[in-house]
């Protein structure tokens, strides 16, 4: 137990790293976030009637940041798993495969990294939405905030790392992630309320981990709930998923590498 | 005396296509080691076996007394590996890239330091230590790739062609190195590669594969010394009476051996300068025409034809890779 949180941190420290090093990658991935919550938070201001209907009082912008933070996590994070390929086709993967440690946490050192990155890139959206004028009623919440987007992004980080390792190429990749991440953005309340989404459309919204986050943000965020989903559901439901994703992901991975690339 | 790396009857397919082909062999505590052959013969699956990465299809491998199979884990405490490619993290520093590489291997935390000081020494990266490794030549990038593999001392160090793509002076550089390191840690050393001259100068025995079969294990002085004193080279006009013309050659008492490769005739003899008349005086006789003949001292790269019956041809060789690694593809997918 001792040397698998050591050896994590190991991976979880050149993960980071490398991330530090990469200085304009972190402003190029925030160019899109920042264009949905400043064009969609403003084209669709006139939907506030609508947004009030179901008990939300304020701008289309505050009800919609919390979920452009969420969209920053999952792409953040379900991205994030891409250098597992690199590793593998350039030899840091032989390299750690050949030394004493375990597979396991090569895979959590990676999705360990990934969830903290995504919650930075998310918080940095957070400041964007502070700068435009969303308000924050109690500033002490960006604490949970911040460790339910770790969490999160720690279960989409598992996605992210089970695809890669099991994608042999970066097409298969980019396809595969392309096909989940839109999806399990648009089936959630992140732009829209989950009580005026058609049943059929709620229902399956329902099934998503997303949704749940994105209710439960911005529950934290501005005091409203919806849906009569309580927060305490919501962050069951958040942990079930974060736990299988995990556990998935390194067995899966440690399943992959074993096989030639 | 416990042999450092040991096979039997080690195997690995993919496929239909047999990369290793019932290999035996065994390595002493203490020598370097060198697996001699071109690209695809399987150099490189032997060395991923040994090293835990890919399983064998059959057969035996233990290194430093373990199997590969079963206890992977204690052979990895026990072994470095350099890689072909360059592994190295670009944007970190080559301080950072070691305490990296200690950490994977375990390295005790109060020890790091020292360890790492003591081989930036060694491989005299000292004043290059924090630069990023993106900003290194392709000979600093490796010698901190070998570095790397020596900070936890293993018992093995696998280095799979530890010069390639580097120009002369860096591989004769990496080559002091290599000796350097064998001399300073008593480490057994087994490198892959298919320079001639560098099985040559480094290695206490070589083993040459090709096909995926050891052809023959020796040390490089036997191997050149059982080719006889001289080599002979022909190339004649092609014609139909070939046959009979290597066979006539054969009847000369002093000619070992005889390889053939289209045109090209190549006879080791230990009595050249009696030979070579009797040679010219058999072709006016069939009336072959000889375009060449010369007369050399044998190297490994004639001992590697006589055990292969062809040349090392890297370019061959490279376009075979490709070939294997797209067969290789197409398996898994």
């Amino acid at each position: 137990m001792n040397s698998l949180l050591y050896d994590t941190y190991t991976i979880f420290w050149r993960e980071l790293k490398r991330y530090k090093k990469s200085r304009s990658g972190v402003l190029i991935r925030l160019i899109q976030p920042a264009i949905w919550i400043i064009v969609i938070g403003n084209t669709f201001s006139g939907t506030e009637p609508l947004i009030q209907s179901v008990g939300f009082e304020g701008q289309y912008i505050e009800f919609m940041a919390p979920g452009v933070i969420i969209l920053t996590a999952i792409f953040t994070s379900i991205f994030g798993g891409v250098n597992t390929l690199w590793d593998r086709r350039y030899g840091f993967m032989n390299k750690a495969l050949t030394s004493p440690i375990s597979r396991s946490s090569i895979a959590l050192g990676k999705m360990s990294a990934i969830s903290l990155i995504a919650a930075l890139q998310a918080s940095l959206i957070l400041g964007i939405a502070l700068a435009i004028g969303v308000t924050f009623p109690n500033p002490i919440m960006i604490a949970p905030i911040m460790a339910i987007v770790i969490l999160f992004s720690l279960g989409f980080s598992g996605i992210s790392v089970i695809v890669a390792a099991t994608a042999k190429s970066q097409e298969t990749f980019w396809g595969v992630i392309n096909f989940l991440g839109m999806p399990l953005f648009m089936l959630s309340p992140a732009l829209f309320p989950l009580e005026l989404l058609p049943d059929w459309l709620a229902a399956i919204a329902k099934l998503n981990p997303v949704t749940y986050t994105v209710l439960l943000v911005r529950e934290l965020m501005t005091g409203v709930s919806e849906g009569g989903i309580s927060a305490l559901l919501s962050i069951a439901v958040i942990s079930v998923f974060v736990l299988i994703m995990v556990g998935l992901a390194s067995y899966v991975f440690t399943r992959e590498v074993n096989k030639p690339f | 005396m416990l042999h450092s790396i040991e096979t039997k009857s080690l195997s690995k397919s993919f496929g239909n296509v047999k990369a290793v082909d019932d290999i035996t062999f065994s390595v002493e505590s203490g020598e370097i080691f060198g697996f001699l052959g071109p690209n695809g013969a399987g150099k490189s699956t032997t060395m991923m076996i040994l090293t835990t990465l890919l399983k064998p299809t059959s057969g035996q491998a233990l290194v430093s007394g373990f199997d590969v199979k079963t206890q992977p884990k204690q052979v990895r405490l026990k072994i470095g590996y350099v890689q072909q490619e360059s592994t190295v993290d670009e944007y970190l520093t080559g301080r950072e890239n070691l305490f990296l590489q200690a950490r994977l291997n375990h390295i005790p935390k109060d020890q790091i330091k020292k360890r790492i000081d003591e081989v930036l020494e060694l491989i005299e990266l000292s004043d290059k230590q924090n630069d990023a490794v993106v900003t290194y030549s392709g000979g600093m990038r490796k010698r901190l790739d070998i570095a790397g593999g020596l900070l936890h001392r293993p018992k093995v160090l696998f280095l799979d062609e530890p010069t390639v793509g580097l120009d002369i002076q860096t591989r004769r550089k990496i080559w002091k190195y290599i000796k350097k390191i064998h001399l300073e840690f008593e480490m057994t050393i087994f490198l892959s590669t298919h320079y001639m001259e560098e099985a040559d100068k480094l290695c206490d025995r070589i083993g040459i594969i090709d096909g995926g079969k050891i052809q023959v294990i020796d040390s490089p002085q036997n191997m050149k010394k059982a080719m006889g004193n001289e080599v002979i080279s022909l190339v004649i006009e092609k014609f139909d009476d070939e046959n009979k013309f290597i066979s006539k050659l054969r009847t000369i008492e002093y000619i070992k051996k005889i390889n053939e490769d289209q045109n090209k005739i190549v006879l080791f003899a230990s009595n050249g300068t009696e030979v070579i008349p009797k040679i010219f005086q058999m072709a006016s006789d069939l009336k072959i025409k000889i375009n060449s003949i010369s007369l050399t001292q044998p190297t490994l790269d004639d001992v590697f034809i006589s055990y292969t019956g062809h040349e090392i041809r890297s370019e061959e060789g490279g376009f075979n890779r490709k070939r294997e690694h797209a067969k290789m593809k197409r398996l898994r997918a």
